[in-house]
């Protein structure tokens, strides 16, 4: 997030995008609900089916899966056009604004209209209430980034926000919501194939002869591979040995059967895990983690703001904390010995797990200079927002108030080019997945905590009631859903929260796994995968 | 702006109420419905405080501050008003705060709590709740008289539950999984205790004053510990193996032993102070049985007690012949008798002066005693022993009960010209037990010790001091005999003075014995508390026939299996409050000095309990009305009404329902003001022993709402969160409250799994195998295929250090930037 949560309520129009945020987020879901009770904030929900927020919000656009650019191209639009733009920001923050604004002089309302389904009126009104607005955040989630399209849909909502002026100030900004507890921070560390921590790229010389001080070795120029690359490098036999930890790729990837049967093929996989999940029973080796409340760290939340893990009651059995298996298989590859691991870190056993964790902390501090000013003595009392250059530095509520680290915020051009798989005759529904609230994404968790689980109805799938009715299901009723993927049976949910033609399922169940439907085509530039669009058809079995 | 409060100044500049600027400046208003930025109309009446200038109290929840203000929020008038007020919250309020069975325990321990951990199936974490108070859970789980099971309230629908074979389950299933306990210590305090005597009184205080971290020495004067427990009560009760067993986990938290070191010939309390012992406790037991005062009664053949269970714990196998007479009618003469039995004696009487009912042995174990044929004279008094051909003859006289004493109570008295004989080999004596014969020798500070006219040392009962300095006495060496949770609970409270004691520290204030109760006798106890529970019989312990089990000295009770303990644990009602530890009601009310006995409480249920709700559970007999819960909750997901009000205010027919909009936060549980609203997933009452909160970040979504995990032994407990700590201030969704019992889940990786050939099944594995085979794999790799035929995907749940550290292994030692996590999923 460009800006911070406590800053929501003080927005003056909040455009929510491709994020069911009152079910994944729902404290910030909270704070937005609170911000139209207490401040009259008006909420633009784009969305396509009529989630939660919506009762609370002005405007509610009901776009298509995958035409969110055309949305937003067409809402930049009516926004020069109607000469709603921030000129003065405009002419002083950022750069490329005519070949921009070139660049849609075609994408009217109405040409919006045929692509999304949204009326064009309501584009209009859209775009005016968020333009004339003094303060406008936009919120999305994996609505917008799970795409083919991934990368231009964020640019495109980078676009209307530059357009308003709207990064670089108090309650406004571009906002991810991150759907996972340290996203940021594993993002931040560097675990990314193209960039060394503090997102410092590997190609770039510089960069790297600094690491290779830093750390004492040679380090590879040649960017790796991104996650959704490994699984054909896997089936190609590039890659022969993976270690994984704490993720469960076989539940969570889109296609997932692709995904079992590229880490089928590896030589050797390791998996690292707290529970026996569905990738783990491939492993050849299965080591028994930590979960986070047996640990000591820092997580990164979505605002940037690094707060502390604590431990508070120790792993079962002889299951370790990840950090200390992690130097364990350190220390062993290059034959390290004492107490300090080949990588610097201390691992004995009787060093206690804080100071373990607080001498990495110290080390990144070094290394990223937006974490300098943080150390685990300043954590005690509450979470710093980075940059945090030097300690007495407060931390940074928000970002760009003053410059973008590149100088000026550059505009860009978008062409909207829609999903790689469409509805067709013999799969006439779009599938799109997301989350509920009472789960959490591949269930490991949710689904091992009772009273979530009594809370929980189990997995559905949502269907519109014409086209229910059209197939002669009724709620509640089992359906067949297939893909070009794969298939899966479950409970039909007949609705009018969701438009003809799209279907949406939850994807943490794995008794009916969406993720073996979806699509695993790849944005070209991010490599994030289509798990939001794909085409199914509908047997009812009952 | 300027005001003052209680006489103490206070700057403030906001707009506030008196309430909210008293809570910022740690002035403790009492309140039960105060929600931070939220009002409604109903007002508990409590925060009310006199200001200059106003006449009458005002509320204080609801007066803006003003310059110069003057304001008192404790008075002996304002004192008077609270308690009334409170007086006519508690006359209605219904439930018992602590449930009966802990209440009854002598060692105060939580037995609600341990037995809905075994309905959880979490028997280790019962153990340690268990061990949190006694740390012989196998033998008080094999020899208590079960105070608590009279007082369990199940029994009013068919019977009692069976606490005791629930902690024996507990303590047998933990060491048959070789469960580990990993008793915490605090580092080394630097004083040193030493304690005479190791037995259950002195290993329980050694346990607890080592893990205060002191440094603590065990003298004994046997060859091995135990005391009673090794050598009075036999095997077939507790196996010697169980006992070793029990010792060595409370050993592992580094106490010193000295055996064989007799106290008085071996060394001298002087010695031990010499020594730089900061304090001594005496816990020798009573192991001298008093003598039999009649002629004959030191002839050979007649043996104390003591020394004959001495020689049969040691295995000592000597010949009794085959009839045995054994004095007495306590519980060591039950042991005796069947010991007896067990050593080769066919014709076993345990003679006593009165009626079987009066015996001061436990029925129970009077009972066991007569499975095994141990034969009764009763109403019979030894006068005389002599030596014949046949064995020992003793005379008895017949008893019988006298006229009432001024107490009214029938003493025996002989009949006179009731003389009979019986004839026996052997007679043991179990007329009593003391600490010395005479008198302490050993050295001054012996003979200086005061004793009691009982013939045990004399301490005080609150501080376990002798009369001496530093020198305390517990157990069955200041009590005469008792049963062993008895001198556990001495033990245990012995060692809190003694702490407090030499680390100059305030002993921890007892609990206090504010208590409400749905009746203090079965007879108060309205049967509509049991309606709608179906009867489920009490499971019986397996254990082996009489005629077989006098055969030897193995166990003769046998154990629960993990099924009967699920069952038996099932029937547990539930009676202590869940909220014990969070309740404002209570709370107030012990500050405010209410007595319960004169103001009464509530008598019977008014209400069913609501369990419809999936996370919920809801007792209105509790509620007070206070509207916390609707204020609390950001949803508006809460119904509350209430018929009418009573003449005194009080809500009657109170409705409380959960619409549509509710999202199982459980906010509304957190800021309950008494146990009307609870987890269903907190089924363990809080008492005792604190919970240790901990801070910490949210395991779930990117918004790293701030967690408080309330952490007793190895659980959470429950999640709460802080109103004041950003980003949540107090706000969470059903997965922060309610989604961290994964963590105990049984389904939880304990161990490495490797596959040991390609196509088999993943098999448990030592972390050095594991991590061997693992780094062999890799490092042939690197080696045929280079660096970048290796992947790793980290992980967006695990810490920002172990991300760190992950992606160095990667980059740095295996040469490859194929690193990634999930953050496109």
């Amino acid at each position: 997030m460009s800006n911070d949560i406590d800053g929501i309520k003080d927005c003056d129009v909040i455009m929510v995008i491709g994020s069911n945020t009152t079910e994944t987020h729902p404290i910030i879901g909270l704070r937005m609900k609170q911000a139209v009770k207490q401040h009259e904030t008006s909420i633009i929900v784009a969305d396509p089916r009529r989630i939660n927020l919506v009762d609370y919000s002005q405007l509610w656009l009901s776009q298509k899966p995958g035409s969110d650019a055309a949305l937003i191209n067409a809402m930049c639009h009516v926004i020069i056009r109607d000469k709603l733009t921030d000129e003065n920001y405009i002419n002083e923050r950022t750069e490329n604004y005519s070949s921009f604004a070139d660049s849609i002089t075609e994408c009217d309302p109405d040409w919006a209209e045929d692509i999304t389904g949204v009326p064009a009126s309501d584009i209009e009104e859209a775009a005016r209430t968020f333009a004339k607005a003094k303060r406008g955040g936009i919120y999305y989630t994996m609505g917008i980034t799970q795409h083919t399209s991934g990368t231009d849909n964020v640019k495109a909502l980078a676009n209307l926000a530059l357009l308003t002026g709207n990064l670089g100030k108090h309650g406004a900004g571009l906002n991810p919501l991150r759907g996972q507890n340290n996203v940021q921070g594993a993002s931040d560390m560097g675990c990314v194939p193209v960039f060394l921590p503090g997102y410092q790229p590997v190609a770039n010389d510089e960069n790297r002869q600094r690491f290779e001080k830093l750390w004492g070795c040679q380090l590879s120029s040649k960017p790796g591979l991104t996650a959704t690359e490994m699984t054909p490098a896997m089936l190609e036999g590039k890659i022969k040995a993976v270690w994984i930890m704490g993720e469960n790729p076989v539940m969570s990837d889109p296609n997932a059967d692709h995904a079992r049967k590229a880490l089928n093929k590896v030589d050797f996989l390791v998996v690292q895990d707290i529970f026996l999940t569905e990738t783990a029973e491939l492993a050849d080796v299965v080591l028994p983690a930590a979960s986070y409340a047996e640990k000591e760290g820092t997580f990164t939340n979505t605002e940037r703001r690094v707060q502390r893990v604590r431990q508070a009651v120790r792993p079962p059995g002889s299951a370790r904390d990840d950090l200390s298996i992690i130097n364990m298989v350190s220390e062993r590859i290059n034959y390290g010995q004492g107490d300090i691991a080949p990588n610097g870190f201390r691992h004995l056993d009787n060093t206690k797990l804080i100071d373990k964790a607080s001498g990495v902390f110290n080390e990144i501090s070094t290394v990223w200079p937006h974490l300098a000013g943080i150390n685990y003595d300043r954590l005690e009392e509450a979470g710093i927002q980075w940059p945090c250059p030097d300690t007495d530095h407060p931390g940074t509520t928000f970002l760009f108030e003053n410059d973008f680290p590149i100088g000026r915020a550059s505009f860009s051009a978008i062409s909207w080019k829609g999903p790689e798989e469409r509805p067709d005759s013999d799969y006439p529904f779009i599938l799109t997945t997301g989350r509920v609230l009472y789960q959490y994404h591949t269930g490991t968790m949710t689904r091992r905590s009772q009273t979530i689980e009594n809370a929980d109805s189990g997995p559905f799938i949502e269907i519109n009631i014409n086209d229910a009715e059209r197939l002669n299901i009724a709620d509640g009723d089992t359906v067949l859903v297939k893909s070009r993927r794969g298939k899966v049976s479950l409970p039909a949910q007949v609705t009018d929260k969701i438009e003809a033609g799209v279907t949406f399922m939850p994807f943490h169940y794995h008794e009916a796994a969406a993720n073996l439907l979806t699509n695993d085509a790849l944005d070209p530039y991010c490599k994030i995968p289509e798990a939001k669009v794909c085409a199914v058809k509908i047997e009812s079995v009952t | 702006m300027k005001i003052t409060i209680d006489g103490k100044e206070i700057i403030t500049n906001e707009e506030a109420t008196i309430l909210e600027v008293a809570k910022q400046s740690d002035i403790d208003i009492p309140t039960l419905c105060y929600i931070k930025d939220k009002t409604s109309d109903f007002k508990c009446g409590l925060c009310l405080v006199e200001v200059e200038g106003h006449d009458n109290p005002i509320l204080s929840c609801e007066t803006q501050i003003h310059e110069n203000m003057n304001i008192t929020t404790k008075s002996d008038s304002l004192i008077k008003i609270r308690q009334e007020k409170l007086t006519t919250l508690a006359e209605t309020h219904f439930g018992d705060c602590k449930a009966p069975c802990n209440l009854t325990c002598p060692g105060q321990i939580n037995v609600q709590g341990y037995i809905a951990h075994i309905a959880k199936g979490q028997y280790e974490e019962a153990l340690r709740l268990v061990m949190e108070r006694n740390p012989f859970p196998f033998s008080v789980g094999r020899v208590c008289p079960r105070f608590c099971e009279t007082r369990c309230r199940r029994l009013m629908v068919d019977g009692p539950v069976s606490i005791n074979h629930l902690k024996r389950f507990v303590a047998d299933w933990c060491m048959a999984n070789k469960v580990d306990m990993k008793i915490p210590k605090n580092q080394f305090s630097g004083k040193k205790v030493a304690i005479i005597g190791g037995g259950p009184t002195g290993l329980t205080a050694a346990y607890f004053l080592a893990q205060k971290g002191h440094e603590v020495t065990v003298f004994e004067a046997e060859s091995k510990l135990g005391g009673m427990l090794r050598y009075g009560i036999p095997e077939y009760k507790i196996p010697k193996n169980i006992l070793d067993y029990e010792i060595n986990t409370i050993l592992r938290l580094g106490i010193n032993i000295r055996l064989s070191q007799k106290w008085g010939v071996d060394y001298s309390l002087q010695d031990l102070q010499d020594q730089g012992f900061d304090a001594i406790l005496i816990s020798c037991g009573s192991a001298e049985s008093k003598p039999l005062d009649i002629p004959g009664g030191a002839l050979p053949g007649v043996i104390p007690a003591s020394d004959f269970l001495n020689k049969v714990n040691k295995g000592e196998e000597l010949n009794y012949g085959r009839k045995a007479l054994v004095l007495g009618g306590n519980n060591i003469a039950m042991e005796v008798a069947r010991s007896l039995t067990r050593s080769g004696v066919d014709d076993v009487t345990i003679s006593y002066p009165r009626a079987k009912l009066e015996m001061p042995a436990n029925q129970r174990n009077i009972k066991e005693a007569e499975n095994e044929d141990v034969k009764f004279l009763l109403m019979a008094s030894p006068t005389k022993i002599t030596k014949t051909e046949k064995g020992l003859d003793v005379e008895f006289v017949r008893m019988k009960l006298g006229e009432p004493d001024k107490r009214g109570k029938r003493l025996p008295v002989a009949i006179p010209d009731s003389k009979i004989h019986k004839t026996v080999d052997t007679v043991v004596v179990s007329i009593g037990q003391s600490v010395v014969q005479n008198c302490f020798t050993g050295g001054a500070l012996e003979e200086l010790l005061e004793k009691s006219p009982t013939g045990n040392i004399k301490s005080n009962t609150r501080t376990f001091l002798t009369n001496q300095v530093n020198i305390f006495a517990a157990g069955d060496a200041a009590s005469g005999p008792r049963t062993v949770i008895q001198s556990v609970s001495s033990g245990r409270r012995a060692a809190e003075n003694i702490h407090a004691q030499i680390m100059a520290v305030e002993k921890e204030a007892a609990e206090s014995r504010f208590n409400f109760t749905r009746g203090k006798s079965f007879d108060n106890v309205d049967l509509k508390n049991f309606e709608g529970i179906n009867h489920k019989l009490r499971e019986k312990m397996p254990e082996r026939l009489p005629e077989i089990a006098i055969q030897d000295f193995d166990e003769v009770k046998l154990g629960f299996t993990e099924k009967m303990a699920l069952k038996e644990a099932g029937r547990c009602l539930s009676c202590g409050c869940t909220a014990f530890d969070r309740c404002k009601l209570k709370e107030l009310c012990i500050d405010n000095a209410i007595n319960l006995n004169k103001t009464g409480m509530g008598t019977s249920p008014q209400y069913k309990k609501d369990l419809l709700h999936p996370a919920i559970a809801v007792d209105l007999d509790k509620c007070i009305y206070c509207n916390s819960c609707v204020k609390a909750c950001e949803y508006d997901a809460l119904d509350l009404s209430a018929d009418a009000f009573d003449e005194k205010g009080r809500a009657k027919n109170i409705s409380l329902i959960f619409n549509d909009k509710c999202v199982s936060c459980g906010k509304c549980v957190d800021n309950c003001s008494t146990g009307a609203l609870n987890k269903k997933s907190q089924i363990i009452p809080i008492v005792s022993e604190k919970v240790k909160d901990v801070r910490t970040t949210c395991p779930y979504c990117g918004t790293g709402c701030q967690l408080i995990l309330k952490v007793k032994g190895n659980t959470i407990m429950e999640v709460t969160a802080d109103p004041e700590q950003t980003p949540n201030f107090g706000d969470l969704c059903v997965k922060g409250r309610f989604g961290s019992s994964f963590v105990q889940h049984p389904d939880r990786l304990t161990t490495p799994l490797i596959r040991r050939q390609k196509g088999g099944q993943l098999e448990p594995a030592s972390w050095a195998e594991a991590l061997d085979f693992m780094v062999g794999a890799f490092r042939c790799i690197l080696a045929d295929k280079g660096p970048d035929a290796l992947a790793g995907l980290s992980s967006a749940r695990c810490t920002t250090e172990e991300n760190y550290a992950f992606q160095k292994f990667f980059r740095a030692q295996i040469g490859t930037n194929n690193v990634d996590h999930c953050a496109r999923y």
